[in-house]
Formats: C-alpha cells, sequence, structure tokens
C-alpha cells in the first residue's frame, strides 16, 4: 500500500474514533447546560402537559445511555433530529447555513495564505530593515485583536465612514439566486449571472477580510521566524556563496523548510476560524453555522447543539488530514518515518 | 493572472453600481431578536407578534387611541352569561383564496390548545367552541371571564383546509397539526403574505392584494424582517439609509446617536412595565416591612435617566404603580413613585432582620444588558440604608429554572412584563396570584388572600368602569404589600429612517395598547 493511501487510512481511523468521542461528550454536556430544553422551546407560558409530552417525545426522561441509543439510531439513518429553534430538521439547518459559513472561511483561509506568506517572506528576506520592522508591527496588530473587533473597526471604517463596501448579508436584496451548493460565489457563476457573483465577492470581502486577520498576522509572523532561522543554515550560507540570487534562495532554499511548521499551524487556523466566524457572522448579519451555533446553545436546542458541533469537529479533522497529507508530501520523510514505524 | 483581477475588478464595479440602483417598489427593512416564529399557536414574544399580526388577523382587533376592542374577522359579537356568539364576516378569503367559515376560528382554538405552548394558557377559561353555522361560531367558557375579548387578539385563524392538506408526521387524527408547514409558511388572512422565511437571517413578506380591508398603495410593498442584527451594525446600515426601523433592544446610547444623526424616534407606551420582584418566600423579603424600605430606598428618577435617549425620550416613564399609565385601572399618573431614604430607614427599623445581617442576591438577566444597570444602581442605592447586595448575571435559561423553586429564587429578580393582550388581568394575574407562583413572571412568591380577591373579581366583573375601579384597588394593595418595586413603565423605542411614516408609533390618538400591535405594516407609509 503507498505510503499516503496508509497514512490517510491511519488518520481516518483515529479521526472516526475522535468524532465517536466528540459525541458522547457534546451528548453529555448539552445536557448539563442549565435549563428544561422542552421549556426553553414551547415557551415561558407553555402548559405543563405541553411541557411533559416534548419532554416525552425527546426522550429526555430516560437514562443518558438510552437517549444516546436513540440519538445512534437515529444517526446512522442520517437523522439528526428536529432543531427546537428552527422547529425544522437539524440536516435541513446545517445544509442551508454551513455553506455560509465554509464559504466565509474558505476565503478567509485563502487571504490568510495569499497575505500572510508573502508578508512573511518578505519580512524574512529583509530582516532587520525598514520594510520588516513594519510587517512586523501590521502583523503583531492582526495577532492582538480578535477577529469581532477587525470586523466592528472594518465595518465602521470601509462601510461607514468610507462606503466602499456593504454593511451586512451575503449579497444584495435586488438578487434572487436559486441555491445549488448553497455557496453563493458558485451558484451565482452557476445562474450565469456575473453581476449577482460581484456583488457576493463585494460583500464577503470584509467579513472574511475581518476573520482572516489574525490569521494573516500569525502566519506571517511564524514564516518570518522559521525562515530567519533556516537563514542561519549552512546551506543557506553555501547558497550564498555560491552566488545564487536572493530570490531563488529565498524561495527554495529558505521557504520550503520553514514552510512545514507553518503549515501546520495555518491549518489549524484555518479550523479554528470555523468557531471564531460566530463573532464576525453577528456583526455582519452572515446567516453562518457558527451563528446557528450559538443560539442553538443558548436555547438549549440538543439536537441541533450536538449536530453543529458534530459537524464542525468532522470540518476541523478533515482540515487537520488535509494538512497532514500535504505536510508528508512536502516532507517524504514524514511519511517515510510513519512507513518505518 | 492579470486578466482575472480585471475580471474581478468589472465585477465588482458593476456589482457596486447595482447597489446603487433602488428598485421601483418600496422595501421596509426592520429587525427584531432571533427568532421570529411563523406558526400562530407557538408565537408568544415581541418578534412573533409583529408577524402574526401582519400575517394572520383575529375576531377582534383593538382600538385605536382608546381601550377596548372592534370587531374584526367578526362582524359582531353577542353575549350571554359565559357564551360568546361571533357572526363572521363574509367576504373574507385566506390567502390561499379559500373562504373564511366557523370551522376554521374552531379548529384554530383546538389547534392552539392542543400544542399547549405559545399563548395558549390565555384560553384555559374556555370550555368549548362550536361552529353554529358557516358564519357563527360560539365559544362557551367555563366561569365568567370579562377579560376574554381582550384575549382573542391571540387567537389568529389559520386555513384549516390548508393546514390539513399539509399535515407531517404524527400521531393521532391530526398528525403533527400542521406545526412543519406553519414553521416555515403563512395560512392567514392577514395583509401581508410571507415569500420567504429563513429562521436565521429574515423574514420576507409582501402585500397581499387580495385582503379583505384593502392594503393602502403607500403601505410597503415588500417588508424585510432581518433577526439577531447586532447593534453596531444597525446603527450603521440606518445610518446608511440601509435600514428603516431598529428593534427595541437597541442599547439607549445607540438610540441617541441615531437620534443625534437625524433618526426619528418611534414609541410605544402602556402596555409594559418594569418590575423589580422580591422573593417573599425567603428572608430578608419575607417580612414586608424590608420589601417597602428598599422600595423606598430606590432611586426611581435615576432609573429613567438611565435609559434616558435625550430630554424628550427615554425607555422609561415614572410608574404609579404595577399597571402601567394609561392601561385600565392604571393609578393617577400625578401621582408617580418617587425616592425617599427616611421612610426607608424608617421601615428598615421595623423589620425583623437588621441590615448588617442582610446580604441580597441582586440577579439580571444575561441576555438583558440594560438590567446591570439597575442591579448597580439598586446596589448602590440600599447600601445607602445599610444593606449590602451582590450583584449576580442569570441566564434566562437557569433564571426560568431556578425560579420553580422558591429556595432557589433569588432575593431580587428583574423582568419587563407586558399585557399580551392589552388587559390588566394578563398583566397582573399571571404574577401576583397565588396559584401563579414559582413561574417565571412570579418569582415574587406571592401569597396575598386581598390580593388574589382582587384578581378574580376583576375577571368576573364584566363593567369597565367596575373593573377599573377593582384593578386600582388591587393597584393600591399591591403597593402596601410591596412584593415588587414598581420601578419603571416601559416604553419601547425604535429607531427608524425618515422614509418611513408609522403613525401608530407615533401619535398617541393612533397608538394600540398592545404591544407590537403598532407594527401593522399597512398601516405604515413609506414616503419614496
Amino acid at each position: 500500500m503507498p505510503s499516503l493511501i496508509r497514512l490517510l487510512a491511519k488518520r481516518l481511523g483515529t479521526s472516526l474514533i475522535v468524532l465517536i468521542g466528540v459525541s458522547l461528550l457534546i451528548f453529555a454536556i448539552a445536557r448539563v447546560i442549565p435549563g428544561d430544553p422542552a421549556r426553553i422551546a414551547l415557551g415561558p407560558n407553555a402548559t405543563a402537559e405541553a411541557i411533559a409530552a416534548l419532554r416525552d417525545r425527546l426522550h429526555l426522561d430516560q437514562s443518558f445511555l438510552t437517549q444516546y441509543g436513540y440519538f445512534l439510531a437515529d444517526l446512522v439513518r442520517g437523522d439528526l433530529g428536529t432543531s427546537l429553534y428552527t422547529n425544522r430538521p437539524v440536516t435541513s439547518d446545517i445544509a442551508q447555513f454551513l455553506p455560509a459559513t465554509l464559504e466565509l472561511v474558505i476565503i478567509a483561509g485563502l487571504m490568510m495564505v495569499a497575505f500572510g506568506l508573502p508578508l512573511g517572506i518578505l519580512s524574512a528576506r529583509h530582516r532587520g530593515t525598514f520594510i520588516d520592522h513594519a510587517i512586523r508591527m501590521v502583523t503583531l496588530l492582526g495577532v492582538s485583536a480578535p477577529g469581532f473587533v477587525w470586523a466592528v473597526i472594518l465595518m465602521l471604517v470601509f462601510a461607514y465612514f468610507l462606503p466602499l463596501f456593504p454593511i451586512a448579508g451575503r449579497i444584495s436584496d435586488s438578487f434572487t439566486i436559486p441555491p445549488v451548493s448553497g455557496f453563493l460565489l458558485i451558484d451565482t457563476l452557476l445562474a450565469g449571472n456575473i453581476r449577482a457573483f460581484g456583488n457576493a465577492a463585494w460583500h464577503i470581502v470584509l467579513p472574511a477580510f475581518a476573520l482572516a486577520l489574525s490569521g494573516i498576522g500569525q502566519a506571517a509572523r511564524l514564516v518570518r521566524s522559521n525562515m530567519v532561522e533556516t537563514y542561519d543554515k549552512p546551506y543557506i550560507e553555501m547558497a550564498q556563496s555560491y552566488g545564487f540570487a536572493e530570490k531563488r534562495i529565498a524561495r527554495r532554499y529558505a521557504f520550503r523548510p520553514s514552510l512545514i511548521p507553518s503549515l501546520t499551524i495555518i491549518g489549524l487556523d484555518f479550523a479554528a476560524m470555523l468557531g471564531n466566524a460566530f463573532l464576525v457572522e453577528a456583526v455582519f448579519a452572515w446567516p453562518g453555522l457558527s451563528r446557528y451555533g450559538v443560539a442553538v446553545i443558548l436555547r438549549k436546542d440538543l439536537n441541533a447543539i450536538v449536530g453543529t458541533v458534530l459537524i464542525m469537529s468532522a470540518l476541523f479533522l478533515i482540515v487537520n488530514i488535509v494538512v497532514d497529507l500535504l505536510v508528508s508530501i512536502i516532507n517524504p520523510r514524514i511519511r517515510l518515518s510513519q512507513r518505518a514505524s | 493572472m492579470k486578466t482575472i483581477m480585471k475580471m474581478l475588478a468589472a465585477a465588482l464595479l458593476t456589482a457596486s453600481s447595482v447597489h446603487g440602483l433602488a428598485a421601483a417598489e418600496t422595501v421596509l427593512r426592520l429587525d427584531e431578536a432571533p427568532v421570529g416564529e411563523l406558526d400562530p399557536a407557538k408565537a408568544s414574544d415581541y418578534a412573533d407578534s409583529i408577524l402574526i399580526f401582519n400575517v394572520y388577523d383575529a375576531l377582534v382587533i383593538p382600538k385605536q387611541g382608546q381601550p377596548g376592542y372592534d370587531p374584526h374577522l367578526a362582524a359582531s359579537w353577542e353575549v350571554e352569561g359565559t357564551a360568546y356568539t361571533f357572526k363572521l364576516r363574509t367576504n373574507v378569503k385566506f390567502q390561499s383564496g379559500n373562504p373564511l367559515t366557523a370551522d376554521d376560528v374552531v379548529f384554530s382554538f383546538e389547534r392552539m390548545k392542543a400544542l399547549g405552548s405559545g399563548l395558549s394558557y390565555l384560553f384555559e377559561n374556555v370550555d368549548k367552541v362550536e361552529a353554529i353555522d358557516a358564519a357563527t361560531v360560539r365559544f362557551t367558557l367555563k366561569q365568567p371571564y370579562s377579560p376574554f375579548i381582550s384575549a382573542l387578539t391571540r387567537l389568529p385563524v389559520v386555513d384549516k383546509k390548508l393546514v390539513l392538506e399539509h399535515l407531517g408526521n404524527g400521531d393521532g387524527e391530526m398528525k403533527d397539526w400542521g406545526q412543519g408547514f406553519l414553521s416555515a409558511n403563512a395560512a392567514g388572512t392577514g395583509a401581508y403574505k410571507v415569500v420567504s422565511h429563513n429562521p436565521q437571517e429574515e423574514t420576507v413578506m409582501s402585500k397581499n392584494a387580495g385582503y379583505f380591508l384593502g392594503v393602502p398603495a403607500k403601505a410597503p410593498d415588500t417588508v424585510r424582517m432581518r433577526y439577531g442584527l447586532e447593534a453596531a451594525t444597525v446603527r450603521t446600515l440606518i445610518s446608511q439609509g440601509e435600514h428603516d426601523i431598529s428593534s427595541q433592544w437597541l442599547p439607549p446610547e445607540v438610540l441617541k446617536s441615531l437620534a443625534a444623526d437625524g433618526a426619528q424616534l418611534l414609541t410605544e407606551r402602556g402596555t409594559t412595565g418594569f418590575y423589580i420582584k422580591m422573593n417573599t418566600a425567603k428572608p430578608p423579603f419575607d417580612d414586608a416591612e424590608c420589601r417597602l424600605a428598599v422600595s423606598y430606598a430606590f432611586d426611581y428618577e435615576s432609573g429613567v435617566k438611565i435609559v434616558a435617549i435625550n430630554d424628550k425620550v427615554s425607555q422609561g416613564s415614572p410608574a404609579t404603580g404595577a399597571i402601567p399609565v394609561g392601561m385600565l385601572g392604571a393609578l393617577p399618573q400625578d401621582n408617580v413613585l418617587k425616592r425617599d431614604v427616611e421612610k426607608a430607614k424608617e421601615h428598615l427599623a421595623k423589620c425583623k432582620y437588621r441590615p448588617e445581617e442582610m446580604n441580597v442576591e441582586l440577579s439580571w438577566i444575561g441576555e438583558v444588558p440594560l438590567e446591570e444597570r439597575f442591579a448597580l444602581l439598586m446596589q448602590a442605592n440600599f447600601a445607602e440604608i445599610g444593606i449590602k447586595a451582590e450583584v449576580k448575571k442569570l441566564p434566562w435559561a437557569l433564571f426560568s429554572e431556578q425560579v420553580s423553586k422558591p429556595e432557589n429564587t433569588p432575593n431580587i429578580s428583574q423582568l419587563f412584563v407586558n399585557t399580551l393582550t392589552g388587559d390588566p388581568d394578563t398583566l397582573l394575574y399571571g404574577m401576583y396570584h397565588s396559584s401563579a407562583a414559582g413561574t417565571w413572571q412570579a418569582p415574587e412568591y406571592l401569597k396575598d388572600a386581598e390580593v388574589d380577591a382582587l384578581l378574580d373579581k376583576g375577571r368576573a366583573e364584566q363593567s369597565d368602569d367596575g373593573r377599573a375601579k377593582i384593578y386600582q384597588d388591587l393597584g393600591k394593595r399591591l403597593l402596601t404589600v410591596t412584593p415588587s418595586i414598581f420601578a419603571q413603565d416601559q416604553t419601547a423605542v425604535f429607531a427608524a429612517s425618515n422614509r418611513v411614516s408609522v403613525p401608530a408609533l407615533t401619535d398617541p390618538a393612533k397608538a394600540f395598547p398592545l404591544a407590537g400591535f403598532g407594527f401593522n405594516f399597512r398601516l405604515m407609509e413609506m414616503k419614496e
């Protein structure tokens, strides 16, 4: 079996175990949040009979293990239950809200790579100069403030004082795009509506940038520090003594080895953005899964909490697997050492 | 790469130019707290009420600018003892095209009772509902219950035929009673139809051209009701002309800055009170003298200033007692409650607990940050008479669980309570009748025979004058036993752009004595 496939199989196996553990944990945690989910769902003036009936329907009066058994049996059928918050199947809610979050996070991730890596390389190449200091200061600012602070600042500057970008939502009200994938940037293209595509892209710039800023700063600083360390290696000195172009040294000999630790952290940052997206989604009224996740936790919507956390965990694990694979592709020693072990 | 960048730039430019083009139709954009419940049998809060009042109709509606109720889907009604017989209008059709019949009214009632959520508790006194003929429906009550007509404002009539065509999975003949269908679709006669409903994002509604009362041309063609917008987002949207009416949950500072930018302030009064509720079932507030002491120590005037937006508008006005000024049975407006530290000290001296022994737990609901300010105000006020108090934040879910047992209920809880029907019975019975103790509205655990008797009398008395007298007596009794500090009458304040005119929220002569009814989109006018 090729080493990459073996690595993938191993990661998938461990991820499945992690997912089962997460489901058990979140199933238990959701049930210890204060408040009776039936009472919260039916409203403060609901009759005792209606509350009892709903508790019965949700199996809330049965033992934890029995409840978990019902959950697993439904899960096997692809049924995550009904949300008490939206009165719809949790799977429908996730299918509706997840693409909005994924679209936001993917664009933010691309921004993180597109801005973070070049800034890090530039800073390392010009270490100790004004450029380096300026980049380090800017990236420090990015790291030091959370996404929602940037969201408010960016909204004030670029949507209020300089009304260059829209304030809220995914697309202007004047467009009606039939949902196909749920990703507006794709659906607008599928609909052949270039104006709608531009509008959707215009809407995503500020929220994605707000979400990405911290990651951009972290990626740039990480790449810089790793590259600066690499620059002290003898093989760089040798390349310089051979008279190789500085660009070539930076790209081929300094950047590549420093990419591996950076990639791992970027992967983790990318996954973390799924959770951090909540406040950015709240500020920009972005109808995503992170916002939905917080809303269902506040309403103690058991099925929706478990469903949302499971999906988030699965995405987190997928991102980690992708990062592991990328790292092993970049550095064959990793997958070879796996085989040896 | 350059080509891609050029294409992207072109698309962005096109998009920005499209943004500037306003459609010919008028669009009203407003926001509310998450989430708008579209099912009329489950709707209960403010956002739900706005939806229901526009998408559905009831047999009666509140009179504009004065107390009382007018027939609406009903053409008239007669009362004989405990039987209320309604003649229905014959020209009303549901949005589906189905005609309104007495069967629809019976079905709407039965559905609400069967689901047992939302405001179904308002109809506990109804014994049976029968369709006498296609245009006549009779409600028979178990006992005299004079607030019944007001309760009917909260019984939206649903299209039975349409719902039966969309029953989902469930047990029994009525399966899920159409819950799945009605959580995302409308089945009403209302002036506005639901175009789309995304519970996390927005509900889009459009005019119902076939509405039996007609929809004026100046009323908004489309309404986009958004959910869960952040204060900063609403602030920016209104300033940029991209939003029309805010929710009432904006902090006073945001409302103030919007008003300073030229936004108009809409107000709704006389439906809601702000109550600081004392747990009378445990020390120190099991002693009425202690309750009187803190009620005199509370700085009512500063409380109103805390929520003031400018010199003219505040989110609160001085209270005269348990019933907000303007509602049936309210105590005279010139008798507002005031702070009196000397009296507070006198009552404290008569209290069986010594102030140094007290450590009052002052709770505030986590979802209502404004209450923290009142908690801090009380902490300072109580300290002046020597009572130590500890401020504690409680999420709503935890609060509603804790109040079910008196020993777990905080010494002080803060609640905004509205009448839901416009009648003082709906406001007070659930708070102060001994049978209500331990519900979210009644963390006082008040057990007072005189209060109980007056509340029951208020239900049995039929004449408005007689009821006004009973509720005034009740108000005086509540000031004596002081289960709550009647901190202020709440004024719901909404910031609005100048594109919209809302007479029901600006002109007291056109206001409705029912929370949320002012958001009748049919009665609004768009200015462009």
